[in-house]
Parts: C-alpha cells; structure tokens; sequence
C-alpha cells in the first residue's frame, strides 16, 4: 500500500473540486438549506405544540447526522463517476495504483469534505437555531463513525454498480441515499413507518445510530447496545460491500467493459 | 533473451465473437514492436489484456517479470501507456495532471516536476504546461499523453493508434521524440497503428495480427518479403482484403 498514491488520489479531487464551484453545491449549498428546512420545521412544531419542544433537535440532529452519510457516500462515488465523465478511467487502470489504494484515497478525500460540511451546517444550526449538535457528547463519535462507514459502504456498492451497468446506474448515487433517510427513522422511530417495511428499516444499521442519538438528545444513558448495533452493522456493511465491488471489478475486466469508458 | 513483455498463448471471447485467439507475444529490453492488422483483428483487445484492464479467458502475462493478474501494480510501474483516444483529466492543467500521474507511479512531487519540464521540452509542448487538459486539441493531447507515459522513465511504452489523427509535422516530432526515449533511456515500444510508413520508421520488428491471431512476425523486411509485396501497406492491404473475402463467404 503506498500512502504516495492515496494522497495523490485526494489532490486530484481537491483540484477538480476546486475548479468546479457547482460540487461546492453538495458540500455548503444543500447542507445548509436542509438546516433551514428542517430546523424551521421543528420550530414551527414546536410552537404549535408545546409537547414537542424535542421536534426540533430531533429533526436538526437526524439531518445533520443524515448529511455525514450523504458527504461520504456522495464524495467516492461523485469521485469515481469523475473518473467516467473525463474517460479517465482506463489512465487509471494503467497505473500502478492498487483497488484498494483508491479506494482509500477516495475516502479519505471524502473525509475531508464531510470535515467541511459539517463545519458548514454545525455553524447554521447553531446559529439560526441555536443547537449545538456537539452538546451530545463523546457519544456522538461511534455514531458518526458508523454513519460515515455506511456511506463509504453504499459508495462502494454505487460503483460496482456502475462498473457492471455503465452510467446508466448513476442515478442511484443520489437515490440510495434517499433510500436509507425513508427506512432509517432519522427523524423518527420505525414504528412510524408503515408496518411492512419496519422489517426492512429493522435490519439497516443506520436505525440503530439514529435511534441511539434520538436516546443521547433525550438525556438518557449512553445507549451502548445501538451504538453497537450501528457499528456493527456498518461494519458488515462495508465488508458486503467491498466483496461486491471486488466482484464487479472482476466481471468488469472479465466483460471487457473498460471500453465504455473510453 | 530478457523480455519487459512475455504472453504466452492469449485468448479472448466476447460472447460468441473470438476477440483473441492464441496470441504469443514477446518484447524484449529496448525493442521497438509495432502490433498491426486490420480493424476488429484483435489488436486493442490483446493490449487491454496486457495492460491488465482485461483479463483473459486463457493464457499468460509478465511484465518485467510480473505476473499479471497478481504482480499487476508492480508490472504496471514499468508501463507508460498512451492511446490516441484517451484524454487526459479535463478539469486539471496539464502540470497538475501529469503531476497527479506522477504520484500514481510513485514519483514524488518535487522528482515529478523536474520530469514534467524534461518531458514537455523533449516533445516540444512546453507552453502548453498551463493550459487546462480539456483546451488541447487532438495532437496536443496525444503529445501530453505521451509526456505522461514517459514520465517515469517505464521499460516499456504500449501505445495505441498514437499518431491517429495528428498532422505530418506533429507525428514527425513524435515518432522522434518516441526514438529519443527508446534510445537514451533503453525503453521498449509496443505500438499500434495504421499508418504503415510510420510503423516502418519507428519500428524495428512487426506482428501482425489478423481475426485475434498472428499471421506473421519479423522485421518489417522479413514480413514484406514472406507476403512477396514491396511494402508493409501492400501486406496490410493483402491482410485486410483477406479478411473482408473471409467475412464475405
């Protein structure tokens, strides 16, 4: 493993990052005005109704936590889809950079920019709504780390999907994301869904760190055995997801369809 | 003989069609080796598998002593590969964009920039360092993407249909800019491309490659003379002729 080549995959997305002011859209734009949105809507729940002063944490906590995911996820995938859009994929492939090399590199590269946004949106929150997200804790840093890995892991499964299906599989960067605000209970708990897809929500370890942060922001005891749970699964996650890529990376070369990139 | 490329018995089946159909392929240190054949013989196909962006149903492959599927990283730090239809990294400036292939074969920034500037003068596209990778025309590219290729001084160039496209003047200043690196760093050349008389210039033997098999391997005068034409364009016809009779029946 060579920490050169890891490096040099970040500063090739920081430079494309900085040459396109629309990706600072994901990074400062939508996080900001999903504070807004949901901030406001919990004010407003609030005020209606005192019974539900915790509405607004809870919404600004789920979307905030919610934005750690979508960062992660949406960085290595958005990266890897850069590599397709400027047919630099078989320049790539060419080199001695390993799998896994850019794929850390692309991690990390996603880590930096999800440091950005939650600076962004953690300094909204605090100042449109007066929440500050660190106010919860040590506890928070298993949470994040969960969701963070839970990102990296749909990311990885975004990109052997597109290796298998082509830029035709694109869409689900964004969808999936989606996909896991519904079913994880971000801003409630999943006996609010609708019962046939409690099951589904039920296996996500998103449900158990969001569930656990809902516990942290209500002031009860560090809930260990979700934290657990989220980690956990994240972890299997990642594993699942890793064995997937691997898999389509090898039908990719199998198939010969490096040449739909270039 | 110490080969930099060794593959042994290549074959390659997409679906029902027969990409590549028992390909040996040999260069050894310093060799200038032009792949040719018609279109659809089999010739990117065959270096798509040997820079290990494919991988073959059977057969062998060792770069510098590395066997691919396993050694690909470090057979891969001995390549420079260059394809006329490749572009480089849009949103990058050339510098940042060679720089970045730099690092991915190891080369520190500092070490990268010196081979930059060597590299960019050598092929004469000096002026070109600051301007961003997706100004360039055609040629332009194809001479940044061999700048790129030769940065880290591999054993072995692949490049594929570099000329394609690019103007007299231009092929020229790369065909000599190619022989300069092959001689005074000792780098082998595969190369593919349908422009015989470069191929003759640049190239000291030929493997031609029809329907995913080789049906000759020599010098170019050896080959010229095994077809009993007077050039490498008269053999070029002959194989590709034959191949459009085949398909007709």
């Amino acid at each position: 493993m060579s920490w050169l080549r890891i490096r040099t995959v970040v500063r090739r997305h920081y430079l494309v990052l900085w040459r396109q002011p629309n990706r600072w859209f994901d990074i400062v734009v939508w996080p900001l005005f999903d504070v807004l949105l949901f901030g406001s809507l919990g004010a407003f729940v609030a005020q209606e109704n005192g019974a539900s002063r915790a509405t607004a944490p809870y919404l600004l906590a789920g979307i905030m936590l919610f934005h750690v995911l979508f960062q992660c996820q949406i960085a290595v995938a958005t990266g890897f889809m850069e590599e397709t859009w400027s047919r630099n994929l078989l320049n790539i492939m060419t080199t001695p950079i390993t799998e896994v090399e850019y794929a850390a590199g692309l991690a990390l590269y996603a880590f930096v920019k999800l440091v950005m946004a939650m600076v962004a949106i953690t300094i909204a929150a605090l100042v449109f709504f007066g929440f500050d997200l660190t106010a919860v804790g040590w506890s928070l840093v298993p949470i994040v780390g969960s969701l963070l890995l839970v990102g990296w892991a749909i990311a990885l499964v975004v990109i052997g999907m597109l290796l298998r299906f082509g830029q035709s599989a694109e869409i689900l960067a964004w969808g999936l994301n989606f996909v896991l605000l519904a079913l994880s209970g971000v801003f409630s708990p999943i006996t609010a869904l609708p019962g046939v897809v409690q099951p589904v929500a039920s296996i996500l370890p998103t449900t158990y760190s969001f569930r656990a942060m809902r516990t942290v922001l209500d002031g009860g005891d560090i809930p260990w055995n979700d934290i657990t749970a989220g980690v956990a699964g994240a972890l299997v996650a990642c594993l699942l997801s890793y064995g997937f890529v691997v898999h389509m990376l090898h039908v990719f070369r199998r198939r010969g369809f490096v040449t739909r990139f270039s | 003989m110490g080969y930099v490329l060794e593959a042994r018995g290549l074959h390659k089946r997409f679906k029902q069609v027969v990409a590549v159909d028992g390909v040996d392929l040999t260069v050894a240190a310093g060799e200038r080796v032009a792949l040719l054949g018609p279109n659809g013989a089999g010739k990117t196909t065959t270096l798509l598998m040997l820079l290990g962006a494919v991988t073959p149903d059977e057969g062998s492959i060792e770069i510098d002593g590395h066997r691919l599927p396993r050694g690909r990283s470090r057979g891969m730090a001995e390549v420079g590969f260059v394809a006329g239809y490749l572009p480089l990294p849009d949103r990058l400036r050339v510098r940042e964009a060679l720089s970045i292939f730099g690092g991915f074969y190891g080369m520190r920034r500092a070490e990268a920039a010196v081979a930059i500037e060597r590299n960019l003068d050598r092929f004469g596209v000096s002026h070109l360092a600051d301007r961003m990778c997706m100004e360039l025309s055609s040629g332009q590219r194809t001479l940044v993407g061999i700048v790129k290729a030769v940065l880290h001084q591999p054993r072995l160039l692949v490049l594929d249909e570099p000329t394609a496209s690019l103007d007299p003047d231009v092929a020229f200043r790369v065909r000599s800019g190619l022989i300069e690196v092959c001689d005074t760093e000792g780098t082998a050349l595969l190369v593919t491309s349908h422009n015989m008389t470069e191929v003759e210039r640049l190239c000291e033997r030929v493997v031609f490659i029809a329907k995913g098999r080789v049906v000759a391997d020599g010098t170019p005068a050896e080959v010229v003379a095994h077809y009993g034409h007077d050039d490498l364009e008269a053999v070029f016809m002959h194989l590709a002729g034959t191949r459009l009779d085949q398909d007709d029946i």
